[in-house]
């Protein structure tokens, strides 16, 4: 099973992270809860409504880690029964993204943080240099929201060059 | 603050010749629960990966129909690395070629009534 990217430079650091990691799931996302990239899931509604719940956590966790430790939390994790989930802030030069993974009892909490280093790191070396600098409104939010995950989910074409920068930071 | 409970199995380890390194870590989440090693050595990458060698070793043990697993050694160009576990710890030893491997051994196996 291969992952799915909206950008291509995405697509070699997630797959190394699934491949070594033994990941179930693995969702790279913008803050705002566009999809860059993912691996695991079949259906679009359920990228969306993962993308949407990990960047609200994400974005509570980082206030309530100001409030408490004056900085936001980089990374959480949380054990069920059967699957353990880890979501981490991937800090880049030029762009900011949140890292969410599901694993079982065939990874583990270590390899996973060690692995999202490792992403991280072949993240900020694969980046584009920022072209685009676009403010974000409710209908280009909308729009690049919709247009990744058709991208992911085989909707939509990409960019002539393979893939148009789809991010725009305020 | 208290001393951990593993401090004395691991400066009693950490003290056998050629040993650069010994950590305990937890089996199913690779995280070092306490550790003794040389500067330059990334433990939480080795505790990680050791801990996945033991967990996948030992349940290869069980389904070969070999029980638990008593001792494990894995001998690499420039080293070894020895692990022995117990009721979900792993004790790591990290050791150079020139150690003396029986003894290291013999120490661990020693030290495994410390992590039940």
């Amino acid at each position: 099973m291969r992952t799915h990217v909206a950008e291509p430079w995405i697509e070699a650091p997630l797959q190394a992270f699934v491949d070594d990691a033994s990941a179930l799931f693995a969702l790279l996302l913008h803050p705002n809860g566009q999809v860059m990239g993912q691996f695991g899931f079949t259906r679009a509604v359920d990228v969306m409504a993962a993308c949407a719940l990990a960047a609200a956590i994400h974005a509570s966790a980082g206030e309530l880690g100001r409030e408490l430790d004056g900085k936001p939390f980089r990374e959480m994790y949380h054990a069920g029964r059967d699957r353990q989930i880890f979501i981490g802030d991937v800090p880049t030069t030029h762009h900011r993204f949140v890292f969410l993974t599901v694993f079982d009892a065939e990874s583990s909490l270590g390899l996973v943080r060690i692995y999202f280093e490792e992403l991280c790191a072949l993240l900020e070396n694969a980046q584009p240099p920022l072209l685009v600098e676009a403010p974000i409104s409710a209908a280009s939010l909308e729009h690049d929201l919709n247009r990744n995950l058709a991208i992911l989910f085989g909707r939509a074409p990409r960019g002539a060059d393979g893939g148009e920068s789809s991010i725009s930071l305020a | 603050m208290s001393a951990s409970p593993f401090e004395g199995v691991l400066s009693l380890l950490i003290r056998q010749r050629g040993v650069q390194g010994c950590l305990v870590v937890g089996e199913a989440d690779g995280i070092v629960v306490d550790s003794n090693v040389q500067v330059g050595i990334q433990s939480n990458v080795v505790a990680a990966l050791a801990a996945a060698l033991y967990r996948k070793a030992r349940l290869c043990s069980a389904a070969a129909g070999l029980s638990t697993v008593g001792f494990l050694q894995l001998e690499a160009e420039r080293g070894h690395i020895c692990a022995i576990g117990r009721d979900g710890l792993v004790l790591v030893t990290l050791a150079e070629p020139r150690a003396h491997i029986g003894r290291i051994r013999g120490a661990m196996i020693e030290s495994l009534s410390v992590l039940a």
